[in-house]
């Protein structure tokens, strides 16, 4: 979810109206943000809609705002002047970054307010929508250093070298890959390709290596600046389209003037900033039955333009600023929001039903009671644990482990296949407290060649005097309770005392390891008391009546 | 004198064999003595009667002096200077004495100091003869040697012969110690007093029931000692159920009270069902793989090819719903890929797809689930959700409005609720609940919607369906007034033994 903050200042003025601070937290829920905190006049909220990134920045807010407060309903329209600067796309780039879009401003000056946010919605953008860069990187030039047309072309590594914003060096592609901080950050992007993505103007001057880095030629913005040139490129065309209509709209709205640049690609030509001319035809009923409200389509047109949506002959217009309509859903939700959660009723469910839980749940809660009333305690464990504990300290062999390939802390790297190491660790940390200690846990373990889980219970006793009678004193007693028959047959498991370990079988299935625990094991663990314990496995002894 | 009646009724047996010892300054040592009890039922019966306000112990630390582990051996055989002195028939060369090269040097010492033998050099030969005054030492014991035998001796106590004595013996190895000691004396206080001039007649009071006297009907005619009922008694740690896993287990009770009927899914995943079922784009950033975690080994799982391909049209072109849809190529390989359920969200997507999915009807799960985070006390490797799901005909939001309302009733004991504009990838309309709790004031209880029908159809649902999630760790924290995450899978057997039984 993105955070952003903006000049509680700045929004008044471009809302051109006044709104103080106890407005802000409920103006916000129309933009699904959530107000975070007020310091001053800065303000910072998170964003709930990982797909309306027009919002990210004050300008989007002060669009929507505009909106609700009534100031400027409907369309917000995008005016440009055309202009004849160009950009020649390489056919080369098709299987790299075929995309691009761009457009150019004038007419007001850059100032510290608008750089800031301007870097904030650039960084929000290309890191969650543009996916850290892959699908859309953005960049930012002064357009006076620039000669058109533009190249935009798939080239070399090695071939071409510049200086890299922020250094004094020339470096080639190749190299700023491995030494630029961006390089390094985002190179992934480009593995696999031989031949990079490169802006390079009319005088062969570098703009950018894109989705890397700007060069520091061009491609740096300062406070001052009224000229500026703006591209986004990536791998989906309707992203870098949506990316130039949310800035080229976000200057507008500063009183900046727009210009247009024409993509060439071979004998197509493609004009940005480029209306969407996205619609979908207006269902009242529809709208309604989504809501549980019975709105006319008037006052469903009025509330869908507070939102900024326009409406022609049936049809509601979406902003070219917006890609997130997809469905009719989309604006009944709309419709939601402008409405007012609150304005709309609360309705019980009509239909009874019984309810019930799942048939091995009932089975678990009932041993679990016959544990807990042999005067055990129930404990409950992380999941997720590691190969260590698992094997090497209760001196076992690995029998199939779930592991992660991502984890982040060696401890949590694997899920558990089977519960007494979680629980023998977790005597060893209680050696201070009373004996006897008498635990027991429920819960899943996975199976690595099923890829199931398996609902466990283990049961574990520690004091001066346990031994194996007394926790298959409690094996037999929930077994009897059942009204079970089982049979214990000698077994081999090297956290067990040999000769005082067996497993227990239920209808020729076996379902439980049952002994006492190794002196080898019981010293990993430093432990200075016996141990004996059983693990039962409940889905299979459910699955065996 | 009502009081001391009733005090001396209360009496236990093993304070009615004490009591009659009592003297103001005996100590706990004379008292086992002349009680002939053990030194740990005269303290328990001290105990007790400390708390009745009859006595006062009073402790003190003293320097007691004992015998070392030599000091036994000379005590009983004699000091080793004695059994030089009796070798001593002629004038003997030094090294053809037998004593121990230990104890040579010392002896020797000491004789001399005594004038108890002579010495004398002859070549490189040490010569040592017996003095009048030695063979008169023979005689008795010396200083030393009964000083021994009156050990243990407290070192203010000293008389000047035996200081005499101890300053010889302390220097010498492992002859004598000097111990701290408890010290225990009694002081009567006044009711103390009171009660020792009483007339004690304990012999026919039962102290317990024993079966011979119950059916020999022993008691009747007899009284039983009365109790000391306010007396603390032993802590034990009986069995119990977790404290988190209890709070589970109320939860799970509540929502089949409400009607629903429990779901559960697998805890190993695939993409398909943890994410792309529920209609979140392959690309989107919640699926970065630094949120959720990948299994290593296996990669990839098997998934139902049929409702798959309905899935994949509805991310890429919306499949029969008018929708657009995501507008990319959805990667049938990658939706296989195995990882751990990041949502208990999962489980509903599978029971919608379910051939056991009745409609109308209503599911709840209780899902352990696994995000990548760093454990702290605001984040667990593993948690758990609590999801669910209405479905049926005619539902729409202000069923949504209505269910959540209930909600905040039965988890937050709160008729106050606020329902905001939420974004979720799998619903819309999305809200966000929050509950005016009685104590906590405004807090998030959760998040729900109407799934999209991009999601619900191509799993065979043609009915809305109305989905909720709570956070429930963050109730079952509330509800049990834990601050730290972690404290939900506490391993700390003292924690687990007290904490707070929620119900």
């Amino acid at each position: 979810m993105p955070t952003i903050s903006f000049s509680l200042k700045e929004l008044n003025k471009l809302v051109g109206k006044k709104i103080v601070k106890k407005d802000l937290s409920p103006l916000l829920e129309y933009a699904k943000a959530e107000l975070d905190e007020v310091n001053g006049d800065e303000v910072f909220a998170s964003i709930g809609d990982t797909n309306l990134p027009y919002l990210w920045s004050v300008e989007g807010i002060a669009i929507l705002l505009k909106g609700i407060l009534g100031v400027k309903t409907g369309l917000e329209q995008l005016k440009f002047v055309k202009s004849k600067d160009s950009i020649i796309v390489d056919d080369k780039l098709k299987s790299i970054r075929p995309y691009i879009s761009a457009f150019s401003v004038s007419g007001a000056k850059v100032d510290e307010d608008l750089l800031k946010q301007l870097i904030q919605l650039q960084e929000k953008f290309c890191h969650t929508y543009g996916v850290r860069r892959k699908k859309v990187a953005i960049g930012v030039y002064n357009y006076d250093k620039i000669k058109f047309p533009i190249n935009y072309k798939a080239v070399d590594p090695e071939s071409v070298h510049f200086v890299p914003l922020e250094f004094k060096r020339e470096m080639t592609l190749g190299e700023i890959l491995e030494v630029h901080p961006k390089g390094i950050e985002f190179k992934d992007i480009l593995k696999g390709f031989d031949k990079y993505p490169l802006l390079m103007d009319y005088d062969n001057n570098v703009l950018s290596f894109p989705p890397i880095i700007n060069s520091n030629y061009s491609g740096k913005v300062d406070p001052g600046n009224s000229r500026l040139f703006f591209e986004a490129t990536g791998t989906n065309k309707e992203a870098v389209t949506l990316a130039t209509n949310i800035f080229a709209h976000a200057f507008a709205v500063r009183g900046f003037k727009i210009h247009s640049v024409d993509v060439k690609y071979g004998a197509k030509k493609e004009t940005y900033p480029q209306e969407f001319k996205d619609s979908i035809k207006l269902d009242a009923d529809y709208v309604n039955k989504v809501l549980g409200t019975s709105l006319s389509e008037k006052q469903i047109v009025a509330l869908l333009k507070k939102m900024r949506y326009g409406f022609d002959k049936g049809k509601v217009l979406v902003p070219d600023y917006r890609l997130d309509i997809m469905h009719q859903v989309d604006i009944a939700e709309d419709v939601g929001i402008a409405l007012g959660y609150d304005n709309i009723k609360d309705n019980k469910l009509e239909y009874y039903s019984t309810g019930d839980s799942l048939a091995i749940t009932k089975f678990i809660d009932k041993i679990r009671e016959l544990v807990v009333g042999m005067g055990y305690q129930e404990v409950m464990s992380p999941i997720l644990t590691n190969k260590n504990l698992l094997y090497d300290m209760t001196e076992s062999k690995d029998f199939g482990t779930i592991e992660i390939s991502n984890f982040m802390s060696e401890n949590y790297s694997a899920v558990r296949s089977w519960i007494i190491p979680q629980l023998l660790e977790l005597l060893s940390k209680n050696k201070k407290e009373e004996y006897p200690q008498r635990i027991f846990e429920e819960g899943l373990v996975s199976s690595k060649k099923t890829l199931k889980d398996y609902d466990r219970l283990a049961v574990l006793t520690a004091h001066t005097k346990s031994d194996f009678t007394e926790v298959k004193q409690v094996l037999d007693y929930i077994m009897n309770s059942l009204n079970v028959k089982y049979e214990i047959k000698e077994a081999e498991h090297s956290s067990f005392i040999k000769g005082r370990v067996g497993r227990v079988y239920v209808n020729d299935k076996s379902v439980a390891y049952i002994g006492e625990i190794h002196p080898q094991v019981l010293d990993n663990f430093g432990l200075q008391v016996p141990v004996a314990a059983f693990e039962l496995n409940l889905t299979d002894l459910y699955n065996a009546l | 004198m009502q009081g001391i009646k009733q005090l001396i009724a209360t009496l236990h047996p093993l304070e009615r064999k004490v009591v009659p010892h009592l003297k103001e300054g005996i100590s706990l040592d004379e008292l086992v003595k002349v009680s002939k009890l053990k030194e740990i039922e005269v303290m328990r019966a001290l105990q007790w009667l400390e708390n009745k306000a009859v006595i006062k112990i009073n402790q003190e630390l003293k320097e007691v002096i004992n015998l070392d582990k030599n000091g036994v051996k000379y005590r009983d055989n004699g000091l080793p200077e004695r059994r030089l002195l009796k070798q001593l028939k002629k004038e003997m060369k030094v090294s053809e004495l037998d004593v121990s090269k230990e104890e040579l040097n010392v002896s020797l010492g000491v004789l001399k100091k005594k004038v108890a033998i002579n010495l004398r050099k002859e070549g490189n030969n040490l010569l040592v003869s017996i003095t009048d005054a030695g063979k008169k030492l023979i005689e008795k014991d010396s200083f030393e040697e009964s000083f021994l035998k009156q050990l243990p001796i407290e070192l203010p106590k000293l008389e000047p012969e035996q200081k005499f004595a101890y300053d010889n013996l302390k220097s010498r190895k492992d002859l004598i110690k000097t111990d701290l000691v408890k010290l225990r004396t009694v002081a009567l206080t006044d009711l103390g007093k009171s009660l020792l001039k009483e007339k004690l007649d304990f012999k026919e009071m039962i102290d317990k029931l024993t079966p011979q006297i119950l059916r020999e009907g022993g008691w009747k005619g007899k009284e039983l000692r009365n109790y000391d009922i306010k007396i603390n008694v032993p802590k034990v740690y009986a069995g119990r159920k977790q404290h988190y896993r209890a709070f589970l287990d109320t939860v799970r009770r509540k929502f089949m009270s409400l009607g629903f009927t429990e779901m559960t899914g697998p805890v190993v995943e695939t993409e398909f069902w943890n994410m792309d079922a529920l209609f979140m784009p392959q690309f989107h950033s919640a699926r970065d793989i630094h949120d959720a975690y990948y299994v290593k080994d296996p990669e990839y799982g098997e998934v139902d090819e049929k409702v798959m391909l309905k899935v994949k049209a509805a991310h890429e072109n919306g499949f029969n719903t008018g929708s657009k849809g995501w507008q990319y190529k959805f990667d049938t390989e990658r939706t296989k890929r195995l990882m751990l359920r990041t949502q208990g969200t999962a489980c509903s997507a599978r029971m919608l797809a379910s051939k056991d999915l009745q409609v109308p009807g209503k599911y709840f799960g209780i899902t352990r689930c696994f995000r990548s985070d760093v454990v702290d006390a605001t984040h667990n490797s593993d948690f758990y959700q609590t999801e669910g799901i209405v479905l049926g005909e005619g539902l729409n939001f202000s069923h949504l409005k209505g269910l959540l309302k209930m909600f905040a009733e039965e988890f937050a004991q709160s008729d106050s609720i606020k329902i905001r504009p939420a974004y979720f990838p799998f619903t819309e309309p999305s809200a966000e609940l929050f509950a005016k709790h009685p104590d906590l004031g405004w807090i998030e209880l959760g998040g729900a919607g109407v799934f999209r029908p991009e999601l619900t159809k191509p799993l065979g649902v043609d009915v809305p369906v109305i989905a909720w999630g709570l956070g429930i760790d963050r109730l079952g924290m509330f509800a049990m007034g834990i601050k730290d995450i972690r404290q939900l899978f506490s391993h700390d057997l003292k924690f687990l033994r007290n904490a707070k039984v929620v119900w």
